[in-house]
């Protein structure tokens, strides 16, 4: 029964320890992809041809794209988006 | 006459309720279960299947428990014989053993569905919020000490697998708990399991009592946004599409290396992740894995732990020990994470809401809604959700993390 409780311990010790350690690696490696992505890879591609001047804003635009995208399983591609 | 009607008593599961009323107990046990599940809306997705699972698994005569293996991994068969479970092919184990049998030696036993669930769960989570808030991340470590707390205790009264898997309750996670416990102690399947989802469910009740019994109203008080102001991190994220791609991808890499039997879980649950994040070239598999295959998972998982629970293997001082064991290492967990968020705010001068550390316990996302109902009675602006989101994801990578040391060194 004692050698539980010494085996128990070590597992407390090194248990813990390990669970810390990987996710202060996360962490730290998290914020090394965020500094990557932020240098390297700042801004994401724009999913849809430039519209004409028009009241559709491009936030609605993309959210169109999206949703098309999804509904068609990637199929389809928004050409033109117009006020009826 | 008397010979027709006594077949007939023999048919009917009155018989073997007669024999071993225990079976009576089992009833009530998956009635309640049901109710809890069916009226009480709690976690009813795997409540129900379990508890269904209990109720057809104690029907004498049924054949639908699953028949419990001994230490050498013999089973016994209807007619009273002994056979190895490992010789026995999976027809086998069909046509002699019945439906459950067949399906809990196949699927749970050989541990494919809880990786399978992880996945799913993995579809369904978002890392955004940990992302935004990765510092936070750190408190779903502390949540983890209910898991080696009760470990220390329950050594005493059970085998040091056995203690491990009732111990990986207080990680709040069902597929780990279910997992663990395949590899280290199968017997007790059915009872941890039980234990682990009630629990679970129980997390409205639990999170507020330990949260209550340890901070202080000032504690409770303070407001994270207002401590982002006064403490800016000065970071922003440029492209979190990108981060949220290649997350998945680092951390998996990272847990590999260094807790290589976690993989099966984090691994699981980061692929999920990832054919989510991808985005429509992958929304065909991102919807199997969130939709048919992890309901499908439930269903087979949910029944068959609960037809682990027959009357021998449930009515014992084992499954009371688990009761208690399992609420010990749960509020222990929330303890671990308040007082690590505590330690904290000595050494800091930006301070964190405790309940962010109780929140580090799996139970995604229903600890860290509970614990952003408590926030707002105290500071009716101080919306928590998003931080505590933070160390609850971290909370499911960390129990599957001890759920790796537990299987690596007692396995």
């Amino acid at each position: 029964m004692e050698g539980n409780v010494l085996e128990a311990l070590k597992l407390l010790c090194v248990g813990l320890t390990t669970v810390f350690v990987v996710l202060l690696l996360i962490i730290m490696l998290g914020n090394s992809l965020i500094a990557f992505v932020n240098r390297f890879i700042p801004e994401d591609e724009k999913p849809i041809a430039k519209q004409a001047p028009s009241a559709i804003s491009p936030k609605v635009a993309n959210a169109i794209a999206a949703a098309v995208a999804q509904l068609t399983g990637g199929q389809g591609k928004v050409e033109k988006i117009e006020k009826i | 006459m008397q010979e027709i009607l006594e077949k007939i008593y023999d048919m009917t599961a009155f018989s073997g309720i007669a024999e071993n009323p225990g079976c009576l107990v089992m009833y009530v046990l998956a009635f309640c279960l049901l109710y809890l599940g069916i009226k009480k809306g709690y976690e009813p997705l795997l409540l129900i299947p379990i508890a269904f699972g209990v109720l057809i698994a104690n029907f004498p005569g049924g054949g639908m428990g699953v028949n419990a293996v001994d230490g050498e991994g013999f089973v016994t068969l209807a007619d009273g014989t002994k056979e190895n479970i490992w010789d026995m092919s999976l027809p086998k184990i069909a046509h002699d053993l019945g439906l459950m049998n067949f399906i809990y030696y196949m699927l749970i036993k050989t541990g494919f569905i809880p990786p399978i669930i992880f996945m799913g769960v993995g579809a369904l989570t978002d890392f955004g919020p940990m992302l935004r808030n990765l510092k936070l991340a750190i408190f779903g470590a502390g949540a983890q000490f209910g898991i080696f707390a009760v470990l220390l205790v329950a050594c005493n009264f059970f085998t040091m697998p056995e203690a491990a898997s009732l111990a990986i309750i207080g990680g709040a996670d069902g597929p780990t708990a279910i997992f663990t416990t395949i590899k280290l102690a199968p017997h007790l399947l059915g009872p941890i399991a039980i234990a682990a989802y009630s629990y679970m469910a129980l997390v409205p009740v639990i999170v507020p009592l330990v949260v209550k019994l340890t901070c202080s109203k000032k504690e409770l008080s303070i407001n994270m946004k207002e401590q982002d102001k006064l403490y800016p991190s000065g970071r922003e994220i440029k492209n979190m599409r990108v981060l949220k791609i290649l997350f998945p991808i680092v951390t998996t890499t990272i847990v590999a290396i260094l807790v290589p039997s976690a993989v099966s879980l984090v691994g699981m649950l980061m692929f999920g992740n990832l054919i989510k994040e991808v985005g429509n070239s992958t929304s065909r598999i991102f919807d199997a894995a969130s939709n048919g295959i992890m309901n499908a998972a439930t269903i087979f998982l949910g029944l068959s732990v609960g037809a682990t629970m027959t009357v021998d293997a449930f009515l014992n001082w084992q499954t009371i020990g688990i009761v208690i064991g399992g609420f010990l290492a749960f509020g222990f967990s929330i303890f671990g994470g308040i007082m690590l968020v505590k330690l904290f705010n000595v050494f800091s001068k930006k301070k964190i809401n405790p309940l962010i550390g109780a929140t580090g316990l799996s139970a995604v996302p229903m600890a860290s809604r509970v614990a952003n109902d408590i926030a707002l009675k105290y500071d009716p602006k101080n919306h928590v959700l998003n931080y505590c989101m933070s160390s609850n994801v971290a909370g499911v990578i960390g129990s599957a993390v001890a759920a790796g040391i537990l299987i690596s060194f007692l396995g």
